[in-house]
């Protein structure tokens, strides 16, 4: 599982450079009695089974849609996105090869709760969505580390 | 905006040990004047998703030596597209752009100085503080025929760490080398260093 798949990463390190960030994304998000990750049929209804596509899926999600909608002009908060989107990007690349060799297999629940997660975003106005997904960054980087240490399937 | 009229700095290369990056170029020079340099820097994913986007280097931009410590920016496993410009009043140079992106995983990973001592029976290694992303593989032995060799994965740094409870009259030997786990790479192993009770140390 995911542990297996992400042999070499630093989950501490980009908690903390978020940390560094997260006040001010958090302060620039206007809808704050929604959420687009933690609805309770997405994240924490993930079985171990299902965690390491989940993380591919969300890797995805925060790669190819999250920092490319946000668009960021303060040079010390950007410094900081990059860091993490190329973080994300290299765990990303690495849960691919996994799926390939057949180790990070995709049931339906990991696919029906990542629909749900771009349903949500998709209802929010681009900006604001990718804003709100920034700041809840710190909700996946918990549900990552959480099931990277326990015993994931 | 300036006329680009200053030449650009040439010979970039990166020269990184121990996860320690400096991105060096030649100086340009006009006599009598300071250049200062403008260091930018993009990971893989601005170069694929976002190539428009260059984000200026934490410590190089501006910097005045044809040098720049780029490790505060480079902080994922991933090929990063570094450039430099020369800049003197309102006159900027063309940006130079590193040949070859820079992936950390190329670093230069060299043994770890260590310091072997005896507290009374006690035999105590101390490590060198790399930094946050490195541990230290540490192997010891009874100087003797068909000794075991005893592994400990160290995380402290800089402080004493005790390894074993020593027999006098018997060298124990110490060797020691470094994990980086964000590049899933390790050093060679350093120099063996011996010690025994009531003597002094053995080089080997």
């Amino acid at each position: 599982g995911l542990r297996r798949c992400l042999i070499s990463m630093d989950i501490h390190h980009i908690e903390e450079t978020f940390q560094e960030i997260k006040k001010t994304i958090q302060a620039k998000d206007t809808f704050q009695n929604v959420t687009i990750l933690s609805t309770p049929e997405t994240l924490h209804s993930i079985k171990p089974l299902d965690v390491c596509c989940m993380t591919k899926n969300l890797l995805a999600f925060y790669v190819d849609k999250v920092f490319k909608d946000h668009q960021e002009l303060n040079p010390q908060i950007l410094r900081k996105i990059s860091s993490i989107a190329n973080s994300f990007l290299y765990m990303k690349k690495a849960l691919q090869r996994c799926q390939e060799q057949r180790q990070c297999h995709c049931r339906d629940e990991a696919t029906n709760a990542t629909r749900i997660i771009h349903d949500n975003y998709d209802q929010l106005e681009v900006r604001s969505a990718a804003i709100k997904s920034l700041g809840e960054l710190d909700v996946f980087l918990a549900w990552i580390d959480k099931n990277h240490q326990g015993p994931s399937a | 905006d300036g006329v680009a009229i200053l030449p650009a700095p040439q010979n970039l290369s990166v020269h990184s040990t121990n996860m320690k990056h400096l991105l060096m170029w030649s100086p340009v020079v006009v006599p009598g004047e300071i250049i200062h340099y403008f260091v930018e820097y993009q990971g893989e994913y601005e170069s694929l998703y976002m190539s428009h986007i260059w984000i200026p280097s934490s410590w190089g931009s501006p910097t005045e030596d044809p040098e720049c410590d780029i490790t505060d920016d480079i902080t994922a496993t991933v090929p990063y597209n570094l450039r430099v410009r020369a800049s003197l009043g309102s006159q900027t140079s063309a940006w130079s752009t590193l040949q070859h992106p820079f992936n950390r995983n190329t670093t230069i990973l060299t043994p770890p100085v260590m310091e072997v001592t005896k507290d009374g029976f006690h035999l105590v290694i101390k490590l060198e503080d790399l930094g946050p992303q490195f541990e230290f593989l540490v192997a010891y032995w009874r100087r003797e025929p068909g000794a075991k060799e005893h592994v400990k994965v160290v995380r402290s740094r800089g402080i004493p760490v005790h390894l074993e409870t020593m027999e006098p009259g018997v060298p124990y030997c110490v060797r020691v080398r470094t994990l980086v786990k964000a590049i899933g790479r390790h050093s060679p192993f350093s120099q063996a260093e011996c010690v025994k009770v009531q003597g002094e140390t053995l080089p080997l």
